[in-house]
């Protein structure tokens, strides 16, 4: 046994030199035999003639040998590959097409795959036992909305630890843009906050240094200390290792560098990578001296992970009834105002620790899968015409097959050896796949995982193995049908039947794969209209402010301790500064902004209503007198502030459309009074009704937003940030670097200015619409290219075929156009076929898509009636050329062709 | 020549085996000893020996060395190997039977 394996391995691996013993073994015996002979008294020319003529042939011995090593198998393999690659090489035109097809198909799949695979399936790198590590989530019912959040706070954390049982290890932590850095090398830089336990949840152990512990994790100020990333290390340290004991400013504190994390390490995020770690208490103590054990800061994601022995349901059951506690005791901590835990059906729960596995995911995954089952059509429809060509190809082979059956190659070798030739070319198609999935990955990667960072496709062990089992499955589907055809062939009929190839006749087979070619592309098509109508309708859709003209921008404070006063002049001197910036026309003060943050103070009191809060949530906004102006928001009826709108005078308020509707339903809100908070609380008076906008989500409801002016907002509630929407004349991106260079003037200390478009915050709403639309057009558009390819090939053959009959037909008076339109009539029936059947699959589908379009119909007649014309139009180009070349037939050629 | 005898199909292994018996020998020099041993009644079929010791050599029951021939030139010796020996008695046992088998039918009947 060992033997034989040590044998075969040799014969595998020493090839060459197993050949070269095999010849000198032989070669001693030869002349062992010819030295007797002349010891016999030959002559040595004779001698050596006798000897080797007892010896037989040499070559056929050394192949009996080969056998009975066993390598004979091994070597069919190879001399099958010979072959292949022969047969190849001698049409490359051919060749070159079937590997961009499948090269094309299988690529797709492979830049979707490391995407799918990223989004849903690979756990965190050097985390431990991941199928047992949970994000937990919380659910609860207010203003009437079931809601499920993932975010919590830190006292809630340490209630949560304390009051379960169930897991090893419970941690937090809380991926943040913070500045990192002093002076001008300091830089917004997402930084992991994260608990001393959230380091148990991983193998990993830093590469110089150690990790944070959980005495240095102490609330409430914890320890300045921090662990920075292996890349920050590389780049910003060189890789020095006297790294340690640095110091580094993260945010507002100065933190002692203590470790470096190996590669890799990111924590738990589909976001960039960390460039350091830093202890939760240490981070929270600088924000908000109560955070240890008050309710109400909810920044933190919290992750357990599962004791062997606990089922989820179990640990659910645990989390749920401590998260009822912790309810219970922030409402008593309030004095009892609020809902009950059982009221609010308080609840927690364990998800996946991937986001997109769990109820937070967002439209991209399922886009993603969409698109994953979009590129899977792809490639069969890749596989269909690779099939057809070699069908086609097959035809025009069957001499040669029939000729090697009948000189005795059993029909299971053919098969073998034609396989061998699919296999051979479906291994090229996966080398050209990954060319193009790293080319044409990368693009997508960006578009839906947006900087998360991912592994390119060629070193990524998981993708290579997925494109080898594709390719895998691409030479079975593709090789199969030729190959058993092939097999099947009738060798006597065949070789009696003479050079003209046997008569036209239609393949079933074939007719089938194109079909399903043409049905299929119509069902991308149609996927890439309805998402392409969809992104135009949200493009379109008013936001309720103009988008594109207005940059946010904001002062972020770094521990530089400012009097109000001062506070109230940095704001002035920043307001001033962006109004003198050329292109600027307006800019006004904020307190939310859309997509980004919001402050919510409750549903406004009413006199003679009932509680507001159960209509929805409602949401305040606070902005200087040119806030509207600035923003674009429309102003319907009453007047905008001024400045006499200030602390000193009576309250007012502008109120939305729809809350205007809703609050006072078949009044004039104008003049009338609200109030929030408390009773104590004066009225405001209504002075003016905006059209509605939407700031959380863009395809949600109405949303109900009423409107103070920052003065009076204030006085109320203390000063607000310096946070700014400015308006400029021209593209707003441009303005965004230009207006952060201008106000970073007037910055103290290590504070800086955050501007951006407003876009920028906006576009990522509208991201799944525009992937969707990209991929539907990009692989709709590969699939028809494709058809187009296959309806060519086919038509072209089946002209070729009948040359004859066509011969005959001119011959007997058929004019240009009556061969025109033979040949045409075939593409056109094949497209509609194709459109028919396309359809119907579309319309079943049509349910599954229609949630992830927007005001668009799944069933768009327009859609469907534009892409069945593009497919037609394209049958008929792709039918043209061969229908043309077949007027050209020469009727004396063709007939006497035989 | 008339008094050679073909091989019957089945016993090359068992010569090849016996020869390598008493001490290891190469190829050329195991078909000399079956054809001298035989009183040059076997002729061993040369284009049978070579795929046979390799077959045999993957079964495990001879192991192959190069070294020096008796005229100092570098050639392939074979060795009987612990189970080859075993396989030899095996077969041997097994040939005796069936010879005195075929044997007396030949004298019975």
């Amino acid at each position: 046994m060992f033997a034989d394996l040590r044998l075969r391995l040799r014969a595998l691996f020493q090839r060459a030199q197993m050949e070269q013993e095999l010849e000198n073994e032989l070669r001693f015996h030869l002349d062992r035999e010819t030295e007797k002979h002349v010891r016999a008294g030959m002559s040595l020319a004779d001698a050596r003639r006798r000897a080797r003529l007892e010896f037989g042939g040499v070559e056929r011995i050394k192949d009996d040998v080969r056998d009975a090593r066993g390598v004979g198998a091994l070597d069919r393999v190879t001399q099958d590959l010979r072959y292949a690659a022969r047969m190849l090489r001698a049409r490359p035109g051919f060749t070159a097409a079937i590997v961009l097809t499948l090269g094309l198909g299988i690529g797709a799949n492979a830049a979707m795959f490391g995407i799918i695979d990223r989004l849903l399936f690979r756990a965190p790198k050097y985390l431990i036992a991941p199928e047992r590590v949970h994000r937990v989530f919380v659910s609860y019912i207010w203003d009437a909305q079931p809601r499920t959040e993932r975010s919590i706070e830190y006292v809630r954390y340490t209630n949560l630890s304390a009051w379960t049982n169930a897991f090893d290890v419970t941690a937090v932590a809380a991926y943040r843009n913070l500045a990192v850095g002093t002076g001008d090398a300091a830089r917004e830089m997402p930084v992991a906050v994260t608990s001393a336990s959230f380091f148990d949840l991983f193998s990993a152990h830093p590469v110089i240094g150690r990790w944070f512990s959980r005495e240095e994790d102490k609330p409430p100020m914890g320890t300045t200390v921090a662990v920075i990333s292996y890349p920050y290390w590389q780049l910003t340290y060189a890789g020095s290792p006297n790294v340690l004991g640095r110091t580094l400013q993260i945010d507002r504190r100065i933190y002692t560098i203590v470790g470096v994390a190996p590669p890799g390490f990111v924590g738990i995020t589909d976001q960039s990578s960390p460039a350091a770690f830093i202890p939760a208490s240490a981070f929270a103590g600088s924000r908000n001296a109560n955070y240890d054990h008050e309710y109400g800061w909810s920044w933190l994601d919290m992750f357990a992970r599962r004791k062997e022995t606990v089922p989820v349901t179990a640990a659910n059951a645990e989390l749920s009834t401590a998260y009822a506690r912790t309810w219970d005791s922030e409402r008593e901590a309030s004095g009892s105002s609020g809902v009950t835990s059982r009221d609010a059906q308080a609840r927690a729960f364990a998800a996946p620790v991937q986001l997109s596995r769990g109820p937070d995911a967002g439209p991209e995954s399922k886009v993603a899968s969409w698109v994953m089952a979009v590129a899977a059509i792809v490639l069969l429809i890749a596989c269909a015409n690779v099939a057809n060509l070699l069908l086609a190809r097959a035809v025009a082979r069957r001499r040669e097959i029939a000729l090697r059956l009948a000189l005795g190659v059993t029909r299971w070798r053919l098969i073998q050896q034609l396989l061998t030739e699919t296999m051979l070319l479906a291994a090229l198609g996966a080398i050209a796949g990954v060319a193009f999935a790293q080319w044409g990955g990368a693009a997508l990667r960006t578009l839906i995982l947006r900087d998360a960072e991912v592994s390119p496709v060629v070193q990524d062990p998981r993708t290579l193995l997925f494109v080898a089992g594709a390719a895998l499955i691409v030479a079975v589907l593709t090789g199969l049908a030729p190959a058993l055809q092939a097999a099947q062939a009738d060798v006597a009929g065949t070789l009696k039947a003479g050079a003209r190839e046997g008569t036209y006749h239609r393949s079933r087979l074939r007719t089938a794969l194109l079909l399903f070619q043409g049905a299929f592309s119509l069902v991308l098509l149609v996927g890439a209209g309805l998402f392409m109508r969809s992104l135009a309708n949200v493009r379109a859709e008013r936001l309720g402010y103009d988008v594109d003209a207005v940059v946010y921008a904001e002062g972020v404070d770094r521990g530089v301790n400012l009097t109000d006063a001062a506070a109230r002049a940095l704001i002035q001197r920043l307001q001033d500064a962006a109004r003198s910036t050329p292109g600027v026309t307006s800019a006004s003060l904020t307190i939310s902004v859309p997509f980004w943050s919001s402050e919510g103070r409750g549903a406004p009191k009413v006199p003679g209503r009932d509680s507001l809060s159960r209509l929805g949530r409602f949401m305040l906004q606070a902005g200087s007198p040119s806030y509207f102006e600035t923003l674009g928001t429309r102003i319907l009826r009453g007047r905008s502030f001024t400045e006499s709108d200030n602390e000193r005078a009576p309250p007012v308020a502008l109120v939305s459309e729809t809350m205007a509707r809703v609050v006072w339903p078949g009044q004039d809100a104008l003049g009338k009074v609200m109030r929030i908070g408390t009773d104590t609380m004066p009225y405001m008076t209504v002075i003016g009704v905006v059209e509605d906008i939407r700031s959380r989500d863009i395809r949600g409801d109405r949303e109900f937003t009423y409107y103070m002016p920052i003065a009076q907002y204030n006085a109320r509630y203390g000063d607000a940030r310096p946070a700014f929407f400015i308006r400029t004349s021209g593209n707003a991106a441009d303005f965004a670097p230009v207006l952060q260079r201008r106000m970073q003037r007037e910055m103290p200390g290590a504070s800086y200015i955050r501007a951006m478009p407003l876009r920028s915050l906006v576009a990522p709403q509208e991201q799944s619409w525009q992937f969707g639309a990209t991929m539907f057009v990009a692989f709709g558009g590969l699939a028809l290219v494709l058809a187009a390819i296959g309806l060519y090939s086919v038509v072209t053959y089946a002209v070729a075929q009948r040359v004859h009959e066509l011969g005959v037909r001119i011959a007997l008076g058929a004019d240009v156009g009556d061969v025109v339109r033979l040949v045409l009539r075939q593409g056109v029936l094949f497209a509609l076929g194709g459109i028919a059947i396309g359809s119907a699959i579309a319309i079943v589908a049509a349910r599954a898509v229609q949630p992830l379009l927007y005001r668009e119909s799944a069933y768009d007649i327009v859609v469907y009636g534009a892409v069945a014309a593009l497919l037609l139009t394209v049958a008929v180009i792709a039918t043209l050329r061969p229908a043309l070349w077949a007027t050209r037939v020469n009727p004396t050629e063709a007939l006497r062709s035989d | 020549m008339s008094d050679r005898l073909d091989l019957p199909q089945g016993t090359l292994d068992l010569l090849i085996l016996k020869s390598l018996s008493l001490a290891p020998q190469h190829g050329w020099a195991i078909s000399e000893r079956i054809h001298q041993v035989s009183r040059e009644t076997l002729q061993v079929p040369q284009g049978s020996l070579y795929p046979a010791l390799h077959r045999l050599e993957r079964q495990g029951w001879i192991s192959a060395e190069w070294g020096a021939s008796d005229n100092n030139r570098r050639a392939k010796f074979y060795e009987l190997t612990r189970a080859g020996r075993r396989q030899l008695e095996a077969e041997t046992d097994a040939w005796k039977k069936l010879t005195d088998a075929v044997d007396l039918v030949l004298r019975m009947a």
